[in-house]
């Protein structure tokens, strides 16, 4: 039998009545036996909802959205004009998320990149373009030592991983090789492509942060 | 770092990898994405949708985010873009094909819902059958709020219709939905 609560159960349910509205409506569940039942099982509705599992579809669709890809390349960016303002080269977004990952590294990565920073050489000192020039340089050999250096440290700690944590850090290092290449081939094209250049130095980023914590994992 | 959550971080820095690598043209890593990402989508669509249309819809999503990729600037993660472009393109469908008419229930429209005990477990209707059963409008809302979790405003704003009326096609959809459950 319905009442003139029944049909504000589910608000009640979800936190939407105001107090007043909240304590009638307890007071009358102490009382209504219905009620009382039935917002168990609107309860039930609700936690059975958040357990449905999804599934695949009973075909592949892939080779139909394949045959659309064909006649539909992904939009372009605006015109570089317009992106010039934002755009950032290479090397200083590579210095960009290499201090990110230094400030949260470990002490072992501060030590590496204490090993591997060189002294200020003086012709460097007050040539401002050429010392631009030569920290662009110095960053980049930085990162690319840097990367060597802590995937020699991964070599020799794979032993101390189990098989499937291995296969999961080799796979995952190869998607981001496989962006970096893509990324530095895109760029050779369209230096200034903001995007591409964002997404490389995050490629760089994530391949030193997951050799960075495949070796944590193994020391741990 | 527990395994699990080393796992997690992998995952996401690969569909982050290959989302750049998609933007750039690259259809391999856009079919990873696909592989990764399609029973979410497929599940959506069929949920809110009816069955035979799900297969059409999914595809029809996965090519317009493959068109929309460059759009994609990072705030979010990228099944929750894809998430929330298949519900436009699922909600596009409903107005461009007319269905939307005459599928919200009245609030004292009969739908069955007022049965004082669930039926017997052998008469029980799968929760997904029941589900795909309920009148499109109240479907859409219970998918929309107690599955993925939308609130009433994002719903009414999505919908074209008031927060009451959301509310009320939710009460009416777990109504229903009570008769079925599994016991």
């Amino acid at each position: 039998m319905k009442d003139i609560w029944t049909n504000r159960l589910s608000e009640y349910i979800d936190g939407e009545l105001d107090a007043s509205e909240r304590d009638a409506l307890e007071a009358h569940l102490a009382t209504c036996g219905h009620c009382y039942a039935t917002l168990a099982d609107l309860r039930d509705v609700v936690a059975r909802a958040k357990t449905l599992v999804d599934r695949e579809p009973a075909q592949d669709l892939w080779s139909g959205i394949r045959a659309g890809l064909v006649t539909s390349e992904p939009r372009r960016q605006a015109p570089v004009v317009a992106r010039r303002r934002f755009a950032f080269s290479v090397p200083q977004l590579l210095a960009a998320s290499i201090a990110l990952v230094l400030m949260s590294g470990s002490a072992m990565w501060l030590a590496l990149r204490n090993e591997q920073t060189p002294p200020p050489t003086p012709a460097a000192v007050g040539e401002t373009g050429r010392g631009n020039q030569f920290r662009e340089a110095r960053w980049k050999v930085q990162s690319d030592q840097a990367i060597a250096e802590l995937q020699d440290a991964l070599d020799q700690n794979e032993s101390k991983l189990d098989t499937a944590t291995v296969r999961i850090v080799r796979e995952n290092l190869a998607v981001i090789d496989r962006a970096i290449a893509q990324a530095q081939h895109a760029l050779r094209r369209d230096p200034g492509n903001t995007y591409l250049n964002l997404h490389l130095a995050k490629a760089m980023r994530q391949k030193i942060e997951l050799l960075r914590r495949a070796n944590a994992l193994a020391e741990s | 770092m527990p395994r699990q959550v080393l796992e997690d971080t992998l995952t996401a820095d690969s569909i982050a990898a290959d989302t750049a690598l998609a933007a750039s043209g690259d259809a391999t890593a856009f079919e990873r994405l696909y592989r990764t990402h399609v029973a979410r989508v497929h599940t959506l669509v069929r949920r809110m949708l009816d069955a035979d249309e799900a297969d059409d819809v999914t595809q029809d999503v996965f090519i317009r985010a493959w068109q929309k990729l460059s759009t994609f600037r990072g705030e979010s993660a990228f099944g929750t873009w894809l998430h929330r472009l298949a519900v436009n393109v699922v909600l596009a469908r409903r107005k461009t094909v007319g269905i939307e008419r005459g599928r919200f229930i009245a609030d004292d429209q009969p739908l069955d819902e007022t049965a004082g005990k669930p039926v017997s477990p052998e008469l029980s209707m799968d929760f997904e059958e029941a589900l795909a059963s309920l009148p499109e409008g109240a479907r859409q809302v219970f998918v929309l709020h107690d599955v993925e979790g939308y609130r009433h405003e994002e719903i009414a704003r999505m919908l074209g219709v008031v927060p009451g009326t959301s509310k009320s096609q939710l009460h009416h959809a777990r109504m229903a939905l009570r008769r079925h459950l599994d016991r």
